[in-house]
């Protein structure tokens, strides 16, 4: 199977922590450990310092790394802190984002078509995957209200979502789940078998979390191989095929 | 892949090591309240098990967190039926001290059942409080297993309020539930300085780096593989520790070595550690 993990990150965080990846050589280290080819890659300011500086130091400390792909923070376009939306997108291709990240709760807006309007009808028709934490509620407004938006849920299930998510994945196709803490036994073979294996993404979370829980629970699902190299990298690599900034 | 692990190899491309089986010290059993399990009785769980090597789970029904009469039955049946697979630990509420003692008369005539499983979160009563002497007394005088859960900061079961109670009961064995999640260097202190004490991975193996501090802080004859099934997927757990950066040895003591330990006195026709087995059971 050729991994190809969509949720990763390196830099030191603010507190103490069991494993800290400061670099993104150490990060690529710990891929070749695991045996995963490529990662879409976030750094771990944009959470605990700030989106800007996130944004910066992924694009900057990955560029001699073609297996990591950075991405980037959203916030408010109202607020003009990455310029236009026209310009923000015009830097996500210019720098190779290929997909964004909402960080309500450390960011602290609201995830919702009077915040992003003007943001997420331009990913729309361009495919851009925004990838969201479990904030169920403000998922289904979101939704809702674009419903042909790309977005990948990531992070969810230390008490298996899926009585959220299930009720999401059968009303909008373009939704789709890592799969980094998705831990239910039979889980990934019960979803598979209800909607298919294009809609779940091989993640892994690292860190905080361990890179080869994720891993092994998938290279060992009880589905077809096909669906174990969709989830594992195809889909995602679709993805981002598909993507357009 | 640069791990070069043959028991990881093996888990990741026939998924399961034959000279490594798994023996899992934290499960439950059935429906839960919070959450969807495709698979919550024994015939799901036993599937979870056969494909990833778990040779044995030891189990707390949920009903019994509640209500232990009911679910102590129900686990009891579940252990008859599957006596090779499944162990149990005989759930207490202290909420209702009259049942504590109902539980341990009990205890004696329900094969299977390796000690006690306390939830002091879950019952909101703390794990120092008085309704659990009667099961604490009894696990000291049978050499039984305690499994309680433990979280880090909580005010009913933190790692010190284990490190309180264990001294207290020496020939007790205590199984720290979660490691004291969040709260690592007073949980692993608790495990350094009590011989009675071992750490739980339940959830706890997901933190990157952790397994390896236990290793190193801890060693790796003082942790047990543990998955909460039918919670979490057993293959999730050992790809946490086939993919720690750890020896094989150190695997194999987490995965199935220590609980082997443990568990001998309580399985017919096993040898048991010097000195176990003669009280095992008795009234």
């Amino acid at each position: 199977m050729r991994f190809f993990d969509c949720n990763v990150g390196f830099g030191q965080p603010p507190n103490a922590a069991a494993t800290v990846l400061r670099t993104a050589e150490e990060l690529v280290r710990e891929l070749d450990f695991c045996g995963v080819a490529e990662a879409l890659v976030h750094h771990t300011a944009i959470r605990h310092e700030s989106a800007q500086a996130g944004n910066c130091l992924v694009v900057d400390e990955t560029a001699d790394h073609a297996r990591l792909h950075p991405t980037w923070a959203i916030l408010p376009p109202q607020t003009h802190e990455f310029g236009t939306v026209h310009e923000f997108l015009a830097d996500m291709r210019r720098h190779g984002v290929g997909a964004l990240r909402a960080y309500p709760a450390e960011h602290r807006y609201l995830l919702n078509g009077l915040t992003f309007g003007s943001l997420f009808e331009e990913l729309v028709p361009r495919r851009i995957p925004l990838m969201v934490g479990p904030h169920w509620a403000a998922l289904t407004q979101l939704l809702a209200d674009f419903p042909d938006l790309t977005v990948i849920i990531v992070g969810h299930g230390d008490w298996g979502d899926d009585r959220y998510f299930r009720p999401l994945v059968a009303r909008y196709p373009r939704l789709h789940l890592d799969t980094s803490n998705y831990q239910t036994p039979d889980g990934i073979a019960d979803f598979v078998g209800q909607y298919g294996h294009e809609r779940l993404v091989y993640g892994s979370g690292f860190p905080p979390f361990q890179m080869g829980g994720a891993l092994l629970t998938l290279a060992r699902a009880d589905i077809s191989d096909e669906g174990k190299e969709a989830i594992a990298g195809e889909n995602l690599r679709r993805l981002l095929r598909e993507a357009d900034p | 892949m640069t791990n070069s692990s043959p028991i990881a190899q093996d888990f990741l491309t026939r998924g399961r090591c034959e000279t490594c089986p798994v023996v899992d010290m934290h499960g439950h059993y059935g429906p839960f309240r919070g959450i969807y399990f495709p698979s919550p009785y024994a015939d799901g769980m036993l599937r979870a098990m056969d494909r990833a090597g778990v040779a044995r789970v030891v189990c707390s029904s949920h009903t019994s967190l509640v209500d232990p009469e009911r679910g102590n039955r129900e686990m009891a049946q579940v252990i008859r039926d599957h006596p090779d697979r499944f162990l149990g630990y005989r759930a207490v509420n202290p909420n209702y001290p009259d049942q504590v003692e109902a539980e341990i008369a009990r205890f004696p005539h329900d094969a299977g059942f390796v000690g006690f499983k306390f939830h002091p979160s879950g019952n909101c009563y703390p794990l120092t409080g008085d309704n659990y002497l009667p099961a604490l007394e009894y696990a000291h005088q049978q050499r039984l297993i305690v499994l309680s859960h433990t979280w880090g900061a909580s005010q009913y079961d933190s790692p010190e309020m284990l490190g309180e109670v264990a001294p207290k009961y020496p020939d007790a064995t205590f199984i720290m539930g979660h490691s004291g999640y969040g709260e690592w260097d007073a949980a692993f202190g608790v495990a350094r300085d009590n011989p009675n004490v071992y750490l739980d991975l339940t959830a706890a193996y997901k933190v990157a780096g952790i397994i390896e501090r236990i290793c190193r802080e801890v060693g790796s004859q003082k942790a047990l593989f543990g998955t909460d099934l039918p919670w979490f997927d057993p293959y999730y757990c050992i790809g946490c520790i086939c993919f720690s950066h750890i020896t094989d040895d150190e695997r194999r003591n987490i995965l199935h070595r220590t609980a082997d330990r443990l568990l001998a006195p309580f399985l017919t026709g096993s040898q048991p550690p010097e000195g176990k087995q003669e009280r095992r059971g008795s009234d």
